[in-house]
């Protein structure tokens, strides 16, 4: 009996760990057809896969905007004028409903597709929905953001919550039950940080965050997203550069189509066709668009600060100057460039220095750790093949959510998110 | 002797490194967590070369836009036109329009534009597109009554659009200076010109009476610029950059050349 002790323990702690696991979901059960991350990073999931959602005219919904900065009427520049309110969109049921935030990703804004197809679907699944931008995003940084230099997750977070706050305010005429959090990308991270915030200021006591496709470590992931245009592409030569290539294949894909047909199933038919887009081609197309929001950033970030590093202070600008000029020196910098430019600086000064590891473990969901480990509200949906995580990333999200983790095989970064598998999975959290 | 074999060795050995790289680009390594590590799956240049970005990113910021300052006050005045009065009158429209009737009359005007598409396909000596076209005038203006249902779309015949603008194109007419229009958007020098061109054809040929109609009567115009903008997704703003009329300029450009290039 004595002997049998040992195995019992060794039994119940297999038992036990094995209820904190991870749902890793069967690559061969799952169904999603792109197997190649990059794919699925860019094309997404074929439209027949996706779930039946209501069209915009359906939705009762509009745009609202927020005055949360008043004095940056005054110090922004001319052709600011569109971004000097903060806009935001709400749909709304007709009856008391439970509340949905929606946080965007990287330089996104808070009708970004996915921002889009996450309301649908839970407008549909009768939630009342709020999409918010991107602390990132052009617009927040100009209307929304104290410091106007996003990194800095906790800084972030205490601007997401105002603006949450004043949104609640504006819309106090609304019969809300609960309220729920969900964002994907850098919007999941920064999610994660509102939720803790929520937990001491209490204003809407989230009863489910739902964190989709989060950086894990930041700086592993800007680095990889810095990376992606520093492929090998074959077919570039002195006459030809990456963007000609690109339209030279599309032009042949139209000219042998019969006709120019730009819809949603666009990127998946032409990796169908003979004008395929290699792996590298696909790498350098993702790293593009991010090289194009990091330009954005170290623009507003700069011009708002008044650093200099882009446009000279007090140079003047109104609606017809040029930007070209700073468009081009600002694509000149990547993500770690204004890490290291703007982002450390800034920090260094408030905080009486610290180190780049210091900060990367502040920003990153380590900081977090305890707290996620000890919260069942909040659960994570992640890919295996995500290009924004590092080796020890999915090990360090499994340590710290347990079962509330579910891992993907396929989807790339956020590929899979609008599969109806996966939106399923989202209401099904949402709902239990 | 010995130098020789030696880079023999070195070539042998470099020939060999290689093949070994090519197979850790098929396989898919899995770490003990589960991560697949993508990263794995692309080669990346030398550190020594990695400009690719921005030469192409420069490359292609070079538009010819000699009337830029007047340019951008123009996207300005259309941003708030859109904003303040175009859009509003859009979402008018669209709360006390039943969506058959919305959808009635974007067809209405789709077949009076086939026209200009008819005219500029034979222009192009394009057969089949004219053809396809002509077969759409005929079927939507009968038995669609007037153009008001679109039976050929539903019949194979999907709208192929062509202007005057692809046709000089076409003819290997450059594109010009960039030309922001007051309201209409983003153009350049050669598009201007089609777009006048396919405005005298039209009130020439005078289909189905409306061009002329449309003179006297200035609300069958001003349906037509409601319907265009319903039917256009782009907003201004939708970029979300500071950058906007920049990428704008990019996307128009190279958006009118695979046009005339299909």
């Amino acid at each position: 009996m004595l002997r049998s002790l040992p195995f019992a323990a060794l039994l119940c702690g297999l038992l036990l760990s094995a209820s904190a696991q991870a749902v890793d979901v069967d690559p061969a059960t799952y169904g999603y057809p792109l197997t190649n991350p990059f794919e699925a990073t860019i094309a997404t999931t074929p439209p027949e896969m996706r779930p039946l959602l209501p069209d915009d005219d359906d939705i009762n919904q509009s745009d609202y905007s927020l005055k949360l900065r008043p004095e940056r009427e005054f110090t922004l520049p001319a052709n600011f004028w569109a971004v000097k309110k903060l806009s935001y969109r709400m749909a709304k049921q007709d009856h008391p409903a439970p509340l949905m935030f929606l946080i965007a990703g990287t330089g996104a804004p808070y009708d970004s597709s996915l921002n889009e197809f996450l309301k649908k679907l839970f407008y549909k699944a009768g939630y009342h929905v709020v999409q918010l931008s991107s602390p990132t995003s052009y617009d927040f940084m100009s209307a929304a953001s104290r410091y106007a230099t996003p990194g800095i997750s906790q800084y972030d977070a205490e601007d997401l919550y105002r603006v949450m706050q004043a949104v609640r305010a504006q819309q106090a005429n609304v019969p809300v039950t609960d309220y729920y959090l969900a964002g994907y990308s850098l919007g999941a991270l920064d999610a994660a940080f509102v939720s803790h915030l929520d937990e001491t200021r209490k204003t809407f006591n989230f009863k489910k965050v739902l964190l989709l496709n989060p950086p894990v470590n930041l700086y592993t992931s800007i680095s990889n997203l810095d990376k992606l245009v520093q492929t090998e592409v074959k077919g570039i030569n002195n006459s030809t550069t990456f963007y000609e290539l690109l339209l030279n294949k599309l032009t042949r894909y139209f000219q042998q189509k019969g006709y120019v047909d730009i819809n949603a199933a666009l990127v998946y038919d032409l990796q169908n066709s003979k004008e395929r887009l290699t792996n590298e081609q696909m790498a350098m197309l993702i790293g593009t668009m991010f090289r194009f929001a990091s330009a954005d950033i170290v623009f507003t970030s700069d011009l708002i600060n008044r650093r200099g590093l882009i446009t000279p202070p007090n140079y003047p600008i109104t609606e017809g100057t040029s930007l070209t000029p700073f468009l081009k020196r600002s694509l000149q910098c990547d993500f770690d460039c204004y890490l290291t430019e703007q982002v450390i600086p800034m920090w260094r000064a408030r905080t009486d220095g610290g180190s780049l590891l210091q900060l990367i473990d502040q920003v990153s969901l380590y900081a977090l750790k305890d707290y996620l480990q000890n919260s069942p509200k909040i659960s994570v949906m992640h890919n295996a093949d995500d290009i924004i995580l590092g080796p020890g990333d999915l090990g360090f999200l499994r340590k710290t959510f347990g079962n509330r983790l579910t891992v993907y095989p396929y989807g790339g970064h956020c590929g899979n998110l609008n599969y109806r598998v996966n939106a399923d999975a989202m209401l099904e959290f949402f709902r239990g | 002797m010995a130098k020789h074999i030696l880079l023999l060795a070195a070539l042998l050995s470099a020939g060999y490194a290689q093949a070994d790289n090519g197979k850790t680009q098929t396989e898919r390594t899995q770490d003990i967590d589960g991560f697949t590590q993508p990263l794995k799956m692309l080669q990346f240049n030398p550190g020594l070369d990695q400009r690719e970005f921005e030469r192409a990113t420069m490359n292609a910021l070079s538009v010819y836009d000699p009337l830029e300052s007047i340019n951008r006050r123009i996207y300005h005045f259309n941003y708030r036109f859109d904003q303040w009065v175009f859009l509003p009158v859009v979402d008018g429209y669209r709360y006390v329009t039943p969506s058959f009737l919305r959808t009635g009359v974007s067809n209405f005007f789709n077949n009076l534009g086939d026209v200009p598409n008819l005219f500029n396909s034979l222009l192009q000596l394009k057969g089949h597109r004219s053809l396809e076209t002509t077969g759409r005038l005929l079927l939507n203006t009968t038995l669609g009554v007037g153009g008001l249902w679109d039976p050929a779309t539903t019949m194979g015949l999907p709208r192929q659009s062509e202007d005057f603008g692809q046709t000089l194109g076409f003819y290997g007419v450059p594109g010009g200076a960039y030309l922001m229009l007051p309201i209409l958007g983003p153009s350049n020098l050669r598009d201007t010109t089609g777009l006048v061109v396919d405005y005298g054809v039209n009130q020439e040929i005078n289909f189905l009476n409306v061009p002329h109609e449309s003179t006297r009567h200035p609300e069958i115009w001003v349906l037509g610029a409601v319907d265009k903008r319903y039917n256009t997704s782009f907003r201004y703003g939708q970029f979300d950059s500071p950058f906007e009329y920049d990428k704008l300029r990019y996307i128009y450009t190279e958006a009118r050349k695979l046009q005339i290039a299909e």
